[in-house]
């Protein structure tokens, strides 16, 4: 494992590296002796090469976003959004786009290159063609709402470039208003990527708690009388909704909160322990030396098939290793082979039972 | 060579007498942009489908590109894109081979990756249309400063000094936030999304169970 690790951390800094070179290069005054070291630094391995190389292809390309400026002020930076959206574009890549947009359009008005004259000329067609539908109105509230089914995975991309990511059996509600964006889940488990924005704080609203972040990815699920937070980068503020004399907690990355019954209880793990929390989204699950009770009680929530175990002394048995969570036949199969364990179909149930050699009644 | 680089005379490192100075380096550089980087997007879906440790996801991307071009230097493969995948699942076996654990279902699994249907599209440079839209997502996702400067850099095309100057920031931090906007633009472009996005489906099954246990 250290090997890898070392690996890991060894291609992030020759990116690194690279951009730096790139950047270094770009500043201009670039002098024949600069140039010898980064021919040196390049000719030292591939990696570097390749890492040099993809960086500098797409640095290249993005000169071709010229074509946007033509007839706009120099100096004027466009709004987030405000060009990128426009008409020109064909729907998102990113997948998507459940928010009816404002109506308004604004037009450019004059170019200056000839050679992008075509592009800019389309782009006004199209606009007028597509009626316009993009541009963000800040005054309005955006509203939407998504559900996943048992068993079911759903990257939602939001209308401020964040993402969440439902688990199975999700109910997730999003009102995004000028001063606000407010999630609220309602049923199961929601992993959130939040795009920095301080003027509108993001806050996902669950069990009366109020879990507020800036910029920053956490994971909020919901289960009978639970809640747990996990926060993988950032600082997040957990907040109750019903009393707000209580103190909120802060939440840095590599923290986990447990709610249960107004109470809060934080751990701090690793980040790597954090991440492991958050495997479901690739629809994996890990466990070390997890009690089989708990391990059961994760592959419950993603398939309607369920999982009991009849015989209470099986539940401190101990777990480990990663699984796919919509497959509980394999995790049965696998007790199985390991524990003295026997598994039996009733009706849409996987029943666990102490091998017979504890019970005579077989 | 490619059509990717509208912009190329601008840059030292592809005007002739540098070329020269690069030597061998250059035919494989263009070869190594145009016909393999092309199929990044590709790839990630690949490597993502089949490695349930999405973190180290970019880091395996770039160790397959380093193995397709040092095999390169030897002799460049014949169909590039099938030299890419080959690669890549090679390096994945080699992975699991040295990791500690322990595959349950045999080590099989994982020597039987498939490559699916969507990855052996051909690899293209995006149309123009295509390629302004993600790049202008791309933009888009960086972060505040970090995007005026990289607008007023690229699409501007301001010296650095003079971005400095304007956004009242030395001329250290301007370089850092063009350092950090190639990264995160190449990512987006080449890739077509952060390399932390959880991807639509899993389709492998595999399990393993630690030793410890």
């Amino acid at each position: 494992m250290a090997e890898q690790i070392d690996m890991t951390d060894n291609h992030r800094q020759i990116e690194r590296d690279a951009a730096l070179w790139l950047a270094r290069r770009d500043a201009g005054g670039w002098a024949n002796r600069q140039q010898v070291g980064l021919d040196a630094w390049l000719a030292e391995n591939a990696a570097h090469r390749v890492a040099f190389l993809r960086l500098e292809a797409a640095w290249q390309e993005s000169a071709r976003l010229q074509a946007f400026a033509a007839g706009d002020a120099a100096g004027r930076i466009p709004a987030r959004g405000e060009w990128a959206r426009s008409p020109y574009f064909a729907p998102s890549v990113d997948g998507e786009k459940p928010i009816k947009h404002g109506r308004r359009v604004t037009l450019r008005k004059r170019r200056r290159w000839p050679v992008f004259a075509g592009i800019a000329a389309s782009l006004l067609v199209a606009a007028a063609i597509a009626g316009g539908f993009v541009w963000r109105d800040y005054t309005r509230v955006d509203r939407a709402a998504w559900e996943t089914a048992m068993g079911a995975l759903k990257v939602v991309h939001l209308p401020d470039h964040s993402t969440a990511t439902l688990g199975s059996g999700t109910d997730l509600h999003m009102t995004f208003s000028q001063g606000e964006r407010d999630l609220e889940l309602t049923r199961g488990e929601a992993f959130f990527d939040v795009a920095h924005d301080t003027a509108r704080p993001f806050v996902v609203r669950a069990n009366g708690y109020r879990v507020i972040a800036v910029g920053t990815r956490f994971d909020v699920r919901r289960d009978a009388g639970q809640l747990r937070i996990v926060v993988t980068r950032g600082l997040v503020r957990l907040q109750s909704a019903h009393d707000p004399a209580k103190p909120p907690a802060m939440l840095p990355a590599g923290s986990i909160a447990t709610v249960t019954d107004g109470d809060v209880a934080i751990s701090q793990v690793t980040p790597n322990e954090a991440r492991e929390a958050l495997n479901w989204r690739s629809g994996f699950v890990v466990f070390h030396r997890t009690p089989l009770a708990e391990a059961v009680r994760e592959f419950n929530r993603y398939n309607t098939r369920q999982i009991v175990i009849a015989d209470s002394s099986l539940d401190a048995l101990r777990v480990g290793g990663n699984f796919k969570l919509d497959n509980s036949d394999a995790f049965v199969r696998l007790m199985q082979a390991v524990f003295p364990v026997q598994a039996e179909q009733r009706g849409r149930e996987i029943v666990l039972t102490r091998k017979a050699q504890a019970h005579t009644a077989h | 060579m490619a059509p990717g680089f509208p912009h190329a005379f601008r840059h030292p490192l592809r005007c002739r007498g540098l070329r020269y100075l690069r030597g061998m380096g250059s035919a494989i550089d263009d070869w190594f942009v145009s016909e393999v980087l092309v199929h990044e997007r590709a790839l990630m879906r690949f490597l993502h489908r089949n490695w349930r440790d999405h973190d180290e996801v970019p880091d395996l991307r770039q160790e397959v590109y380093a193995r397709v071009y040092e095999a390169a230097t030897r002799r460049v493969p014949d169909s590039p894109k099938s030299f890419l995948f080959a690669t890549a699942r090679n390096l994945l076996v080699d992975r699991v081979r040295h990791q500690r654990i322990v595959p349950i279902t045999a080590v099989g699994d994982i020597e039987q990756l498939h490559v699916m249907q969507d990855e052996l599209e051909p690899g293209r440079w995006l149309g123009g249309r295509e390629a302004l839209a993600r790049l202008a997502r791309a933009l888009d996702r960086l972060p505040d400063r970090c995007r005026e400067v990289v607008w007023l850099r690229r699409i501007e095309d301001l010296p650095q000094k003079e971005i400095a100057r304007r956004l009242g920031i030395s001329e250290k931090t301007v370089e850092k936030h063009i350092a950090k906007g190639s990264r995160m633009l190449a990512d987006y472009f080449h890739g077509g999304s952060d390399s932390n996005a959880a991807p639509d489906k899993m389709r492998s099954e595999r399990a393993w169970l630690s030793k410890s246990t």
